[in-house]
């Protein structure tokens, strides 16, 4: 793990990033509004002495309250990971620029966060849904959407409509599991 | 005559007396809704001469339940729209609402001709959460089982490749490679494809007295068994000239669609995790990253088994080196870790296998994303077709080698 390329991105970035800078293990994590996110990758991936040209992974994140957007890269430089985290992107409308500009292969990935979570990725040209059915109402990675025996509790639900017309009177809605991470 | 019919039926235009519910009209290409984006409309407006044809979900050459439509000028690919999830089964979700034990028997499916990887991405990354030091015989095990799989799942693919191409004996050849490795690793864990093999801090059992014996038998024979093999389809004239050039990708290219493994490395640049980012006991041991710079499907090919060579390199270190010592760490049977985040990334056979786990202090991961390179892969089909003819679809799907498993999760 590299203590240089902590205060490398520090002095970097310094402004955009939101808390300090953490490293533990092999990884070294960032956190960033979502606003942020063209400007920080784009930095990321072209100057050479930070040169993160490999995108590993591309993952949603629902924390209970928010959701969250984590790039895992892979720098040619250096050798190391370093995973992005875009915050507090807020569950009625989450927006996130689209990574494609610098990675088209981020364009599944983002499809699959978009279907699981429904985060909207602008600048994705093909935003559809890839592993549910088209006419799917809801995100079944959330985390107030629950697994099919607990479906009818899950207030995300969508999709079950013999619960929801006939949704039993006396049942509490579950308690959604939120991150302490 | 269509007022005799039932209602909500019709005659089938193959042949009339065969009565066909209206709502089953399964694979018509042109989706029964407007296009929902930009790139859905465009692909599903026909050019002068264009038509569409579905390809799948049944083919049998499609290596799993992988639906493609096909837009053809004439017999030349124009474009193709891949639809996918007839095999995902939520496995992100399951594991959330799963013990962290029992996320390995989840993960395990996921890319079926190489479980072993499967289940150690995930088990990495909890052992970051949990801070354990896995005991170095553990980590031997690890490695001898995991290139073992690679060998079986390279031969495999060499099979398939061939078998797609139209040449059935390499087929056969391959399984008799695969199925020598995949009893001897029964031996081992106790199951031929979906090993459960790996725990957090560990392996599930030590080498045993069979495994070692089918090991010592199998090793003494396969470098000459491979060899023959590859030579089958190495010097076949009809498989070279087929294969070359079919399916170019450069670099620059490659890791704009994120690819890595041997799709990556065949295109010139030797980036394998094993080196880049040493993970287990890897470090330790000597091998080679091989590399190829033609891109085509013939170069992905000949790397692979450049691969099977250098892990037989391996699988004979770790026997030499192996040391003495318990196979797991001490840990309580209920893992509670405390709320972090992890992030474990290594070399499988098509690539990079991701897993970023977190924790909240309960006894269920809070999230578990499994990132897995077939699925990668297979987008990059996307940008290879257009301008090749319809019967090399399959040969460069194959080359990529992506496994449906592991694309639906």
């Amino acid at each position: 793990m590299d203590r240089a390329l902590k205060l490398r991105l520090e002095t970097r970035f310094g402004e955009q990033l939101h808390g300090p800078v953490r490293q533990r293990h092999d990884e070294t994590e960032i956190r960033i509004a979502p606003a942020d996110v063209i400007e920080v990758l784009r930095a990321l991936h072209d100057e050479p002495e930070l040169g993160f040209v490999v995108l590993a992974d591309l993952a949603g994140v629902d924390t209970g309250d928010t959701l969250q957007v984590v790039y895992h890269l892979w720098s040619g430089t250096t050798g190391d990971w370093l995973r992005v985290t875009a915050e507090g992107l807020p569950r009625e409308d989450p927006r996130a620029p689209s990574a494609t500009f610098l990675w088209k292969g981020a364009e599944w990935m983002e499809r699959e966060t978009y279907d699981m979570f429904g985060i909207i990725f602008e600048g994705n040209r093909d935003l559809r849904r890839i592993y549910m059915p088209p006419d799917y109402t809801s995100f079944p990675l959330r985390k107030d959407f629950y697994l099919a025996d607990d479906a009818a509790r899950s207030p995300g639900a969508g999709v079950r409509h013999m619960e929801r017309t006939h949704a039993p009177t006396d049942l509490v809605a579950g308690s959604v599991r939120r991150s302490k991470a | 005559m269509t007022a005799t019919l039932p209602p909500g039926t019709h005659a089938s235009a193959d042949d009339p007396n065969v009565l066909l519910q209206d709502d089953f009209d399964s694979y018509e290409p042109i989706p029964p809704y407007p296009p929902r984006t930009e790139r859905e409309a465009e692909f599903y407006t026909l050019g002068d001469g264009e038509m569409y044809l579905n390809m799948g979900p049944q083919h049998p050459s499609t290596h799993g339940v992988l639906r493609v439509v096909l837009k053809l000028d004439g017999e030349r690919v124009v474009d193709i729209d891949p639809v996918l999830g007839y095999l995902h089964r939520g496995v992100e979700k399951l594991c959330e609402n799963a013990d962290y034990h029992q996320t390995i028997s989840q993960v395990d499916p996921l890319e079926y001709v190489s479980s072993l990887f499967c289940e150690w991405g995930p088990v990495m990354a909890y052992e970051k959460l949990l801070d354990v030091q896995v005991p170095r015989r553990a980590e031997y095990i690890r490695v001898l089982s995991g290139e073992l799989n690679r060998i079986a799942s390279h031969a495999l693919f060499m099979g398939w490749f061939a078998l797609d191409l139209g040449g059935l004996t390499p087929i056969l050849w391959s399984f008799i490679e695969r199925d020598e490795i995949v009893e001897m690793l029964a031996a081992l864990t106790g199951q031929r494809m979906l090993f459960n093999y790996f725990r957090i801090g560990g392996v599930n059992g030590d080498l045993n007295h069979e495994f070692l014996s089918r090991l010592g038998d199998w090793m003494s024979r396969a470098v000459g068994q491979i060899e023959s093999n590859t030579k089958l389809l190495n010097e076949n004239e009809i498989f070279v000239r087929r294969a070359s050039g079919l399916g170019v990708i450069d670099t620059d290219m490659a890791l704009k669609y994120c690819m890595t493994g041997p799709n990556l490395r065949a295109t010139g640049l030797p980036y394998d995790i094993r080196r880049a980012h040493p993970y287990s006991i890897y470090p330790e041991i000597e091998f080679d990253v091989p590399t190829r710079t033609e891109g085509d499907s013939l170069a992905r090919y000949l790397l692979r088994m450049e691969e099977v060579k250098q892990s037989l390199r391996i699988i004979d270190q770790c026997l030499e080196q192996m040391p003495d010592g318990p196979i797991m760490a001490k840990l309580p049977r209920l893992l509670r870790p405390r709320p972090g985040r992890a992030w474990a990334a290594l070399e499988g056979p098509r690539g990079l296998y991701g897993a970023y786990a977190i924790s909240d202090g309960t006894d269920q991961p809070f999230r578990l994303k499994i990132h897995d390179p077939s699925f990668i892969h297979l987008q990059a089909v996307g940008a290879l077709l257009p301008g090749h003819l319809l019967a090399d679809t399959m040969a460069i799907m194959a080359s990529l080698d992506p496994i449906m498993g592991g694309v639906d999760k």
